[in-house]
């Protein structure tokens, strides 16, 4: 094994879990999920010289958020919806995303993991960061690394994704009918 | 409407405040009521979703693919990709490690701790790009004192053709310029000195948001004008009066380059 690969495997081959579970939960699929942690590591690895040393957790995290992102345009594109424009961090207006999705109806027939339900329902935006706070332990600076947005978006942002969280949770624990869709 | 603490209550249960800020907050936790509640929420929550969130681990399979796919790669080292994506997340990596300390810890706590109220989303960019320069360290693509290097440099690397002079006579000394992506084209960023002080000044094809001439947001001065078809913004934590000085040296050299 070369020395390049050696400090790779050093480096960043540690933080493959940490990509794997983000993969998961940004995936539509668990399948997407693989394609897109394989394609990350892959890019990492041949774009390992920009790294120098820095912080490779979240250096591997915004590649694995690329790759998920350019797999999703592909996607869209295959599927010929018009790509909606760049539009500005959500307002509070869609705490719940539109259309169920494979994983978590699969994970909805599973009634004792209503956590993990609601977490998976959430939009995107919301998503990312509270996983990268709350699951993947990372500060507001690496967040806004690996989201590419100001650091008081990931402020703003994050108490929106736990406030639609902790309110779709109570609605739930309270047996609400159809709090949850 | 929240209590305007809500967002510091918020950082400080994610650790993301200083001892003098978190005595700050402890003291308001202990007269505002919703705060209490918000701070009992946050840790309930997050409780929750480290004890109910699965701690999934790669499959050993994929990791064998993974490390089949290294191997096909060879050892090779790859020229890293020049898009400006790529770039701002070189500059983020490498200014990680070296680190300007102090000063750029306190710029990052500063943003953190004062919630942003931004009207304009640009403004919001322009903010965000100058704390981020100071964050990283990589305040300079080219590092020279020439106005001679900087200027063409710009030609090559974004679509702007920017007024750059030195004025280290009067205490604002050149040293260098960056790319920066704002409003998505490649906006250039002369980098003068004063001081201690660094002062970002940004400049991009006029596009049609409006900019304020003057705001302060966080601490950090910023000062915008137009000048033929360019907006032009500088940004720095220095006073105002010597911020206008600044401003005032850079349009009247702007003026000249015009004749």
């Amino acid at each position: 094994m070369d020395e390049r690969r050696q400090r790779f495997e050093a480096q960043v081959l540690p933080y493959l879990d940490d990509a794997y579970r983000f993969a998961r939960w940004l995936a539509r699929s668990p399948e997407g999920a693989d394609d897109c942690v394989q394609e990350a590591m892959l890019r990492a690895y041949r774009g390992f010289d920009a790294l120098r040393g820095a912080d490779a957790k979240a250096w591997l995290l915004t590649i694995v958020r690329n790759c998920h992102s350019t797999a999703l345009k592909q996607q869209q594109r295959r599927a010929q919806v018009p790509l909606p424009e760049e539009q500005d961090p959500l307002d509070g207006q869609a705490l719940i995303a539109s259309g169920p999705d494979p994983e978590s109806a699969s994970i909805r027939r599973d009634e004792a993991r209503t956590l993990e339900r609601l977490v998976a329902e959430l939009p995107e935006e919301y998503r990312e960061i509270l996983i990268l706070r709350e699951v993947e332990d990372m500060d507001y600076r690496g967040i806004a690394a690996v989201v590419n947005v100001p650091l008081g978006t990931v402020m703003s942002r994050l108490a929106r994704a736990r406030a639609a969280l902790r309110k779709n949770w109570l609605q739930q624990v309270e047996g609400a009918p159809g709090a949850v869709r | 409407m929240p209590c305007a603490e809500s967002l510091q209550v918020q950082a400080y249960v994610d650790g993301e405040t200083d001892a003098m800020a978190s005595a700050a907050i402890e003291r308001h936790l202990e007269h505002c009521a919703e705060c209490r509640g918000l701070h009992q929420e946050l840790i309930e929550l997050g409780t929750a979703l480290r004890r109910e969130l699965p701690y999934t681990q790669t499959p050993p399979a994929l990791r064998a693919q993974i490390l089949r796919a290294l191997d096909r790669e060879g050892g090779a080292a790859h020229p890293p990709r020049r898009t400006p994506g790529i770039w701002r997340l070189r500059s983020y990596w490498m200014g990680a490690v070296s680190g300007l300390g102090a000063a750029a810890a306190a710029a990052a706590l500063a943003f953190v701790l004062i919630v942003p109220s931004f009207k304009s989303p640009l403004v919001d960019e322009l903010l965000g790009a100058h704390v981020n320069s100071l964050m990283s360290s990589h305040v300079i693509d080219v590092v020279s004192t020439d106005k001679h290097t900087v200027k063409p440099w710009f030609a090559g690397h974004t679509d702007v053709s920017p007024v750059v002079a030195d004025f280290d006579s009067q205490g604002y000394k050149l040293i260098g310029g960056r790319v920066d992506y704002l409003e998505h084209q490649r906006a250039a960023v002369v980098v003068y000195q004063h001081g201690a002080h660094i002062i970002n000044v940004f400049s991009w094809a006029a596009g049609h948001q409006s900019l304020p001439d003057k705001v302060t947001r966080n601490g950090y001065h910023l000062m915008c004008w137009k000048a033929g078809d360019l907006d032009y913004c500088a940004v720095s934590d220095t006073a105002w009066d010597e911020l206008q000085e600044m401003v005032r040296l850079l349009q009247g050299a702007g003026a000249l380059e015009q004749r």
